[in-house]
């Protein structure tokens, strides 16, 4: 156990440090010298070499990036090229609405998803699967930012029963808040369901198959009991490890609808900083970014294991 | 790299059917998904052809003609500078064929190469693979084109490497499964009596295999590239204004939602019909492909 542990942890770490360095080289490597952009057209080069100079981009690039490094690992990630903030102050204050939208949304999704495909696996022969799996079908096929749109123009202009984008702190008015999230949760939540629907069908349809669902069903156990005692806790381990594999979807849909709702998160603050080349922000925002995603299925792993004993040994 | 479950596609792309006539194939998928094959088709002629069809130039403004709802000259009307709707779609296809074609290419010599290696080699290669295309899998496509981006600059080619990059591990997967399924089997036991090297079974007698299953990624990879087209479009990271794409028009749309919401319901509906008509091909595909190894 200690073994597989020490193993998986090693792994997310190395994989975090891929993810560092190519954060940095990309950024590092990339055309444009950021202390002229900084001073703008109408720099000397003499300035421009001296902000250099200060800057350390005059140093050669394993020692930049060794620096880089060392001052990332004691939880200093630099200063923003475009607004002299500290980064780590710049993702600090980013972080709530991102995470508030990414855990509702993913709630959402879960509440919804889970019982729908368990039930299209049981009903497929009814009159309704057939219908329900195509809007399933239709829905992955829809661009989710586009659905985003699409309820801006219901709710927001049409209705005007809901504000089209901003967000207001669950600290200063918590009705304001949730007016704020009801949309940017539901076009994240509309983009994930679909695909989380499709999976446990197919799950749940392959357990369905399993000689001790027969058993149960020649026992005298009904269809909703089949459903929830038999067929729902055994998709639903797959199921989990599924979700934290799709993380990474939750991380795009969360940067996009972030976008179109105006929301100051983590995905706008990085997407601002490549649109101005603010390279340490950058580098923040996608170490930050992919840390969560290591964390995550790490915990994810490491939940999976305790409860079934046979994957410490694979 | 996909909203797709992966189980479902693999499981059904896995079994390795011989390769049969391309027209019994169109026969099987006109008579199965007639919607698909119709939508395919369209798409695929609009993109083809669609510099000549266009009605209209695709940027050049007329700011008298602005947001004019649908006519006689402009049958889906016209944008906030006077330009041709229709023209401008027809345009965004050819784009949006450019990035199948990009992530397609990428996501499948890459992915295949990948994947032929590990499930024919085995061993330590399988291992290291298999490790790879796992963080690779996962990994939010959107921060990866940022990072493309921040290094290169945004364009069409540049936001579908990203995209093409997440295809890969796709590709992969049902490479090292067909070959892992393949390498003890007697054709290829053969081939290796007979001298043949390890690279060239792999090549020769293992790749021909697998043309089924990977068709069938294509298919769904390439529909969702023309999705990431229109998000990192629309991000900004993508195909840059005035030039017409899928994500560059609804970038420009969503400005207008208060006065012509028409217009970006009228573009995502067009992004959706090809989406919807790639996946559903693929559904077929899998169909085919499974039903010819009963």
């Amino acid at each position: 156990m200690a073994i597989y542990l020490v193993g998986r942890v090693l792994g997310g770490l190395v994989t975090l440090f891929c993810v560092s360095a190519l954060a940095f080289f990309a950024t590092a490597l990339a055309p444009g010298n950021p202390a002229a952009v900084l001073l703008g057209n109408l720099a000397t080069p003499e300035r421009i070499a001296a902000v250099t100079h200060e800057m350390g981009l005059d140093q050669p690039l394993p020692v930049r990036y060794a620096i880089w490094l060392r001052h990332t690992v004691t939880g200093n990630l630099g200063t923003s090229n475009l607004s002299f903030k500290p980064v780590n102050d710049l993702i600090l204050a980013a972080l709530p609405p991102t995470l508030e939208l990414a855990i509702l949304s993913l709630l959402l999704v879960v509440v919804v998803a889970i019982p729908m495909g368990l039930v299209l696996a049981q009903g497929r022969d009814r009159w309704w699967a057939r219908p329900l799996s195509g809007l399933v079908t239709l829905g992955i096929s829809v661009p989710g930012f586009w659905v985003g749109l699409l309820l801006i123009v219901l709710f927001s202009v049409t209705f005007k029963l809901l504000p089209s984008g901003g967000y207001i702190a669950p600290a200063r008015s918590l009705s304001g808040n949730a007016r704020a999230m009801v949309l940017p949760v539901l076009t994240l939540a509309i983009y994930l369901i679909p695909a989380l629907v499709r999976f446990v069908r197919v799950t749940a349809a392959t357990v369905l198959r399993e000689d001790y669902v027969d058993t149960a069903r020649a026992k005298g156990v009904g269809n909703a009991g089949i459903l929830l005692r038999h067929v729902a806790p055994n998709t639903l381990i797959t199921t989990i490890t599924y979700i934290g594999l799709q993380l990474g979807v939750l991380i795009s849909g969360a940067i996009v609808v972030e976008i179109i709702f105006s929301i100051p998160g983590l995905g706008r603050l990085g997407m601002n900083a490549v649109l101005n080349r603010d390279y340490p922000v950058i580098q923040g925002v996608v170490l930050v970014a992919a840390a969560g995603y290591v964390i995550v299925n790490l915990a994810i792993d490491l939940a999976y294991s305790m409860i079934d004993p046979r994957i410490r040994t694979r | 790299m996909s909203a797709m479950p992966a189980q479902d596609q693999t499981a059904k792309a896995m079994p390795a059917a011989r390769r049969r006539r391309g027209g019994a194939m169109l026969g099987y998928l006109v008579r199965r998904s007639p919607v698909a094959v119709a939508l395919v088709a369209l798409f695929l002629f609009a993109a083809a052809f669609g510099p000549w069809l266009a009605p209209h130039s695709m940027t050049d403004t007329n700011l008298s003609q602005a947001l004019l709802p649908p006519n006689a000259t402009n049958w889906l009307g016209t944008d906030q500078l006077g330009r041709d709707v229709l023209s401008r779609l027809l345009g965004s296809a050819g784009v949006a064929a450019k990035a199948f074609l990009i992530v397609v290419l990428i996501g499948g010599i890459f992915g295949t190469l990948l994947g032929l290696v590990a499930g024919g080699l085995g061993g330590f290669f399988d291992l290291l693979i298999s490790r790879v295309t796992e963080i690779l899998q996962g990994f939010p496509t959107v921060l990866v084109a940022i990072v493309v981006v921040a290094l290169l600059n945004p364009s069409l080619t540049n936001a579908m490497i990203a995209v093409g990059l997440a295809a890969v591990p796709d590709f992969a997967r049902v490479a090292r499964g067909v070959a892992i399924q393949l390498r003890d089997r007697e054709f290829v036991e053969a081939a290796r009596g007979l001298g043949a090297g390890e690279m060239r079974i792999l090549l020769r007698e293992v790749l021909p295999n697998m043309i089924g299953p990977l068709i069938i990624i294509a298919s769904f990879d390439g529909a969702q590239a023309i999705m990431w087209e229109a998000a990192l479009s629309f991000l900004g990271l993508g195909v840059q204004p005035p030039a017409p794409s899928f994500g560059s028009m609804l970038r420009e749309a969503q400005n207008l939602l208060a006065i012509q919401p028409s217009l970006a319901i009228t573009i995502g509906i067009t992004v959706s019909a090809i989406v919807l008509g790639l996946n559903l091909l693929g559904d077929a595909l899998s169909d085919y492909y499974d039903q010819g190894n009963r």
